[in-house]
């Protein structure tokens, strides 16, 4: 068999897998619906590119002369190549229904048909708008046939940062799996990681706009010139084309050849990954043991609520990777992170048990109860069938959360006394953060139950059930903007710097009543729920 | 009709394949002729997914050799075109209708148009399923979709079939037309690989029988043979034969050498 038929089978598998992909996008009204919203949020920005692109197009008077150039066609093929690592990382390093596609055709088609596909999926979400912006800045500029010249220049580049970041990554999923422990250790790095980029970008962005550092040197040191030499082929034909360098042809003539040095790399690595099997200790057939039975301790012996509690954390600990969702707080929470450098160190005591006090709420309620129907899925014939009455079910779950949540808001609070916080002014913290541990796992699993969730998905590289986006942004935006209501309330009274008002008595007494209201009727709609499920 | 070489449909030589320190697979040779059908047996966790997978060739062993047809099985572009596999978990996409399941796997195999249409037709009024061709095979109850991944399986006309639990889960008409349709496959002259739990399936079906235990081959034979060296008594069935034969791990293999 020869290239050409591989190509031509890659083909058939990235239009079927393309299309597959289209369906599930548009098989599910929720997903359409958050791809609308989507679509709503960055089309907007679209208002001000374009225009600013024809202007750009119609201004601009040589290559070297438009804003950020250089450094941008350095750093967007940059970024590609990491797209296409950690896309290869996530869904690429396999397909479905290998026993099919794997005795059918060459591994070589499946991996040109994995890459095509997924570059029909980025065309689908970036085309549009890039194509868009490219279009205005070419009749800007009077110059059309740019858009033309653009692809003609752009394909070659995309396809060999897609085929090696293909191979980077395949490299990367050999290594792992030859070192389980390395993977294991990767997942919380990574996660460190990335919140310690989101803190990094609102400082570097703080930096540039309150120092008197100008971006243009900082960005001009990510330039690599032959690539900017090449891209600005681009250009040929049009007011402001520069001379075809010797370099623009050499990148283009590299470029050309490493796409097949990079597929048959990438050949190379698949074949090996796909028909090894895994030395990863947890995928082979050693079985874990748990040796002692079910042995629940205090307190959550007490009750039998106490018991399905414990049960719960169990299952959490021995599978982490169903409570994935919890990171999606990251981006609410980091940028937050900015504040305690910039508070003076007087502060930082009030700010820890703050912090605690916010992010205990948050995980008492959205580690079991923002989906507590889907979770049990499997379950849901026994559970449903069993003496124990919903009431203890859901208490279960409640506590599992409490259990995870609370002490959050304690040890908050007790570091905090070492910065500044007086023993009463702490205690009074946490048991705030305590209280409102127990109105968010409440107000959680009322939202939960009304919009369960029971199809895995791939989140955060891990194939699990995860509760809806949408149940989980109503859940941070009631339960973050309660909390940090609450907590200015406690700080000013336990500051002194309340002042009874008639005013202020009916506000604060309506936040008591829709806090408490909202979290037990919640509550109460998920007992409702629990006792007349019936199984779909 | 499959192609007929002067080799052996299946010849596994000495494979051995093991998981960190756990050995799957212990020496295990397999020589099995056209046209035969062989039932594999083995209980739960005895290597039989891992036997199938390496003679598929989608896992290489640590030690030995697999030849499906004189070919290599790791020359992938080779046994393309001579094997069909049917594993435990039928390889379907849920996007697709049936049809354009079978239509995709038609492409991907080089069948003309006309020729995969005319199969995918057939095999599709065969097992019952064409007034369901075009319904997403999300909807499809666990019998359609095997029924499906079955024909996926032989759409290419295989010269030999592996099945994985062919008959598992499916309603008394399923199983029967897809038992039917194996000794159809096995007349014409189709090497059937044919492992199952279910043992009535093998007795109606398999010419000859291989019990796998702990990795092993411990028994090897016609299926009234290993019933005889199974030691049962005369109204023993299969199912005691069995029995016999993976409760003694100790014991040697028993063959028709022995």
């Amino acid at each position: 068999m020869s290239l050409r038929q591989d190509v031509r089978y890659g083909l058939r598998i990235g239009r079927a897998e393309f299309i597959r992909s289209l369906r599930r996008y548009l098989g599910n009204p929720r997903r359409v619906f958050g791809l609308l919203i989507t679509a709503l949020v960055f089309g907007g920005a679209l208002l001000f590119a374009l225009p600013a692109a024809y202007v750009l197009g119609q201004t601009a008077r040589s290559v070297t002369a438009i804003p950020f150039f250089a450094p941008a066609v350095t750093l967007a093929t940059l970024g590609l190549f990491s797209t296409s690592v950690f896309r290869t990382l996530e869904r690429l390093g396999h397909i479905d229904a290998s026993e099919f596609v794997l005795l059918a055709v060459h591994p070589r088609a499946v991996v040109i048909g994995l890459i095509t596909a997924e570059m029909g999926r980025l065309s689908l979400w970036f085309g549009i708008p890039v194509g868009a912006v490219v279009i205005t800045f070419a009749f800007g500029l009077g110059a059309p046939l740019l858009v033309a010249s653009g692809g003609v220049v752009a394909l070659p580049l995309i396809c060999c940062v897609a085929v090696w970041g293909h191979a980077a990554g395949i490299a990367v999923l050999r290594l792992l799996r030859q070192a389980p422990r390395l993977r294991r250790l990767l997942k919380p790095v990574g996660i460190f990681a990335m919140v310690g980029l989101v803190v990094a970008s609102q400082l570097a962005g703080q930096l540039l706009v309150e120092s008197d550092i100008s971006a243009r040197p900082l960005f001009s040191t990510f330039a690599f010139d032959p690539l900017v030499e090449y891209v600005g082929l681009t250009f040929v034909g049009t007011p402001v084309s520069q001379p075809i360098s010797l370099a623009a042809v050499g990148v283009l003539a590299a470029l050309i050849a490493l796409i097949p040095i990079g597929l048959a790399v990438s050949t190379k690595q698949v074949s090996t990954l796909w028909f090894t099997d895994p030395v990863d200790e947890n995928t082979s057939t050693q079985v874990r043991r748990s040796s002692g039975g079910f042995s629940v301790p205090r307190p959550f012996a007490w009750t039998k609520a106490g018991r399905i509690a414990w049960g719960i954390l169990v299952r959490a600990r021995r599978d982490p990777a169903e409570l994935s969702h919890l990171l999606i707080v990251v981006f609410f929470i980091a940028p937050f992170g900015t504040l305690l450098v910039e508070f003076s160190a007087d502060a930082i005591g009030p700010l820890i048990a703050g912090a605690g006090v916010v992010l205990a709420p948050y995980l008492s309620g959205a580690t079991f109860g923002l989906n507590p129907l889907g979770d049990e899925r499997p379950q849901l014939p026994l559970l449903l069938l069993i003496e124990a009455p919903a009431a203890t079910l859901v208490r279960g779950r409640l506590l599992a959360g409490i259990a995870i949540g609370a002490p959050v808001a304690l040890v908050g609070s007790l570091v905090s006394i070492g910065f500044g916080m007086t023993v009463p002014q702490a205690s009074v913290t946490a048991a705030v953060g305590a209280t409102m541990c127990l109105t968010a796992a409440m107000f959680a699993v009322g939202i939960g139950s009304a919009y369960p969730i029971y199809e895995e998905r791939k989140f955060w590289g891990t194939e699990t059930v995860v509760p809806s986006t949408l149940v989980m942004m109503v859940f941070l935006f009631v339960v973050g903007g309660g909390t940090v209501l609450g907590l200015f309330v406690t700080w000013f009274a336990l500051t002194g710097n309340i002042v009874l008002t008639p005013v202020f008595n009916v506000f604060f007494g309506t936040y008591l009543l829709l806090t408490v209201g909202v979290s037990y009727g919640s509550y109460r709609y998920a007992l409702r729920r629990h006792r007349r499920y019936t199984l779909a | 009709m499959p192609s007929i070489d002067n080799e052996s449909a299946i010849l596994a030589t000495d494979l051995q394949k093991s998981y960190g320190s756990e050995v799957a697979l212990d020496s295990l040779t397999l020589d099995i002729p056209h046209g035969t059908v062989y039932g594999f047996l083995g209980p739960n966790g005895a290597g039989k997914t891992t036997t199938m997978r390496l003679l598929t060739g989608l896992s290489d062993p640590d030690r030995g050799s697999v030849r499906v047809c004189g070919v290599e099985a790791s020359d992938r572009r080779a046994i393309a075109g001579r094997v069909g596999y049917l594993p435990e978990t039928p390889p379907l996409y849920d996007e697709f209708s049936a049809r354009e399941q079978l239509e995709y796997v038609a492409d991907l195999r080089d069948i003309s148009r006309s020729d995969a249409r005319e199969r995918i037709d057939e095999y599709l009024d065969q097992f019952e399923l064409a007034d369901d061709a075009d319904k997403r095979i999300d909807g499809y109850s666990k019998g359609m979709k095997q029924k499906t991944a079955f024909i996926q399986s032989v759409l290419h006309d295989p010269d030999v079939l592996y099945l994985d639990e062919p008959t598992s889960g499916l309603d008394p008409r399923a199983a029967r037309t897809i038992r039917e349709s194996i000794t159809a496959f096995a007349d014409a002259g189709t090497t059937v690989f044919l492992s199952t739990h279910i043992l009535p399936v093998v007795e109606a079906v398999a010419d000859e029988i291989g019990v796998l235990f702990d990795g092993r081959l411990v028994a090897e034979g016609t299926p009234t043979e290993v019933q005889a060296r199974a030691e049962t008594d005369e109204t023993g069935s299969l199912e005691d034969a069995f029995l016999a034969v993976t409760s003694e791990p100790e014991t040697g293999m028993m063959s028709q050498s022995e």
